[in-house]
């Protein structure tokens, strides 16, 4: 990758009580790309955007956004940073007391100081390309959750932010806006130039917008590359994650007694 | 024996660093600049925390000055002293009654629905999302509710008082017969506006910190699951009752302890 770089996470680790989540996490995030971050489920990449975003402190390690330490900051320049940043949440997360408009206006309204007339523009303009202008009065209660993350994605945006944060844009959807989120995905992020990250575990619509991939497992990044590169890997815990097998390095079995010896277990010594 | 101890050490440091976040966070919530946003958020949470806690607060006033002067009169008439009847529904509701039956309501009525709401955006990612936004939460989601509950039940015990004292007006003087003039003189003979208005008014301010204080924290601390925001309703509801009862002892042993 000769890009310059967005995001540098180095040597990260981080626990939650007694388990090791991440053992020693290198990333780079190029800047204008979509970078996916992909795993099985539990491994913790959610947990790797709070850390990027600074909600999390790792036990060691550095996040770098343009060269600032993330968790060096204090808690005003942190607040700072995050306005160049947007992050779309898994459930949407828009603020059920406001309306889909003022969802949307809500990042203009504190952080500028724009007329109403303008700040009206810009949302419908974004509502417009998330194809939602019509839902502008409808309460977050009344939408789909396909329409709350487009929703959700036209308020990440608005402030036409440097960074987007994407937590499992896809899950739940079903295959019309899945269809819908990838291609609005795609062209917010060429039509602004973002740097995107974006976590996920649905494979084939991942594969078919990101430039780069990482593939996390066990704590480390187990590979990383273009999706062209990752489909012809050789590594067992790749291949098991890119063709979706069952069973591999990923065992399908929560760890367990042995199954003839439980089943055949006198009642006494049921556990 | 060992277990126990450890178990001990782990309930003594849960607590320390439970009240040190809760310091922590009324300090960083309470500290900021008024701004004209700050305002208009705070007058939303004062028809939400005050406003509507008016109608339970101005019923049970009434109920509990018409049982006042029901009860009073029974004992004062044995001693002829019923025309003391005022000066008793006075004093009981200042001192004790109001600020203290006023912010048991506030807590079950008020606190328990802040917990809630502000439990139910963290389980739903909205103080997550605000944070990511780069606006911070303690300022647009708790300051509001502090200040709302602090201003708030001071004017609701002024209601409560009020109320019940009318309350045992109806009972005393139209229902019981006691002389009207009599009610109203020995009231105002008695009741001293720094030793007893003002004590009442220094115990609901504090109440009102304490209450909302315990429901905000309550619900910015707790675990985001539905079973988190239920445990975590209860617990100020427990908690804020327990406080003012308590804080209440501690107050007027302190206002009133050395009369005696």
């Amino acid at each position: 990758m000769d890009d310059p770089i967005m995001v540098e996470v180095k040597d990260l680790h981080f626990s939650r009580g007694n388990t090791d989540i991440f053992r020693g996490v290198d990333l780079q995030i190029p800047l204008g790309k979509i970078t996916a971050i992909m795993g099985p489920s539990g491994t913790g990449k959610t947990t790797l955007l709070k850390l990027i975003g600074g909600q999390l402190v790792p036990d060691r390690g550095q996040v770098l956004i343009d060269g600032q330490d993330v968790h060096q900051l204090s808690r005003r320049s942190l607040f700072k940073l995050r306005r160049r940043m947007g992050m779309l949440f898994q459930s949407g997360a828009l603020f059920s007391d406001l309306d889909v408009f003022e969802n949307v206006a809500f990042p203009l309204r504190v952080h500028t100081e724009l007329p109403n007339a303008m700040v009206r523009d810009i949302v419908l303009m974004k509502l417009q390309a998330v194809g939602l202008r019509g839902a502008r009065h409808l309460m977050p209660s009344e939408l789909s959750g396909g329409m709350a993350r487009r929703v959700a994605l036209a308020r990440a945006v608005a402030l036409d932010p440097d960074l987007v944060l994407y937590d499992e844009p896809f899950v739940g959807q079903d295959p019309i806006s899945m269809g819908v989120l990838v291609q609005l995905i795609k062209k917010v992020n060429q039509a602004l130039g973002l740097t995107a990250v974006m976590v996920s575990h649905d494979i084939k619509e991942t594969l078919s917008i990101a430039d780069y991939v990482y593939i996390i497992a066990d704590g480390k990044v187990m590979a990383h590359g273009t999706p062209q590169t990752l489909d012809v890997n050789d590594d067992a815990h790749v291949k098991q994650f890119v063709h979706g097998e069952p069973d591999g390095p990923v065992p399908f079995h929560y760890p367990a007694p042995d199954f003839f010896d439980d089943i055949l277990a006198p009642a006494g010594q049921f556990s | 024996m060992m277990r126990h101890i450890h178990a001990l050490g782990r309930a003594t440091l849960d607590i320390v660093s439970s009240i040190g976040r809760a310091g922590l966070f009324l300090i960083q919530s309470i500290v900021c600049l008024p701004s004209r946003e700050g305002f208009h958020l705070w007058v939303r949470q004062m028809h939400f925390v005050g406003v509507m806690s008016g109608a339970i607060v101005l019923v049970s006033g009434l109920f509990i000055g018409m049982v006042l002067a029901l009860q009073g009169f029974t004992i004062l008439v044995g001693f002829g002293a019923d025309e003391a009847l005022g000066q008793m529904v006075a004093l009981s509701l200042v001192r004790e009654l109001a600020p203290v039956v006023a912010a048991l309501l506030f807590a079950g009525r008020a606190g328990s629905a802040l917990t809630a709401e502000i439990g139910l955006m963290k389980a739903t990612e909205q103080l997550t999302s605000m944070e990511m936004i780069g606006v911070d939460p303690l300022r647009r989601i708790v300051a509001p509710r502090l200040w709302a509950g602090f201003v708030s039940l001071p004017i609701l015990t002024v209601m409560f008082a009020v109320v019940g004292i009318w309350g045992g007006y109806l009972v005393g003087v139209d229902w019981l017969g006691v002389y009207e003039g009599s009610y109203w003189s020995n009231m105002q003979d008695s009741v001293d506006f720094v030793d007893d208005v003002l004590n009442g008014m220094i115990k609901s301010l504090v109440f009102g910190l304490v209450v909302t204080w315990i429901a905000v924290f309550q619900g910015y601390d707790l675990i985001p699951t539905s079973e988190g925001i239920s445990r975590a309703t209860t617990r100020t509801v427990v908690y804020a009752s327990l406080a003012v009862l308590g804080l209440d002892f501690v107050l007027t042993a302190l206002m009133f302890g050395d009369l005696g």
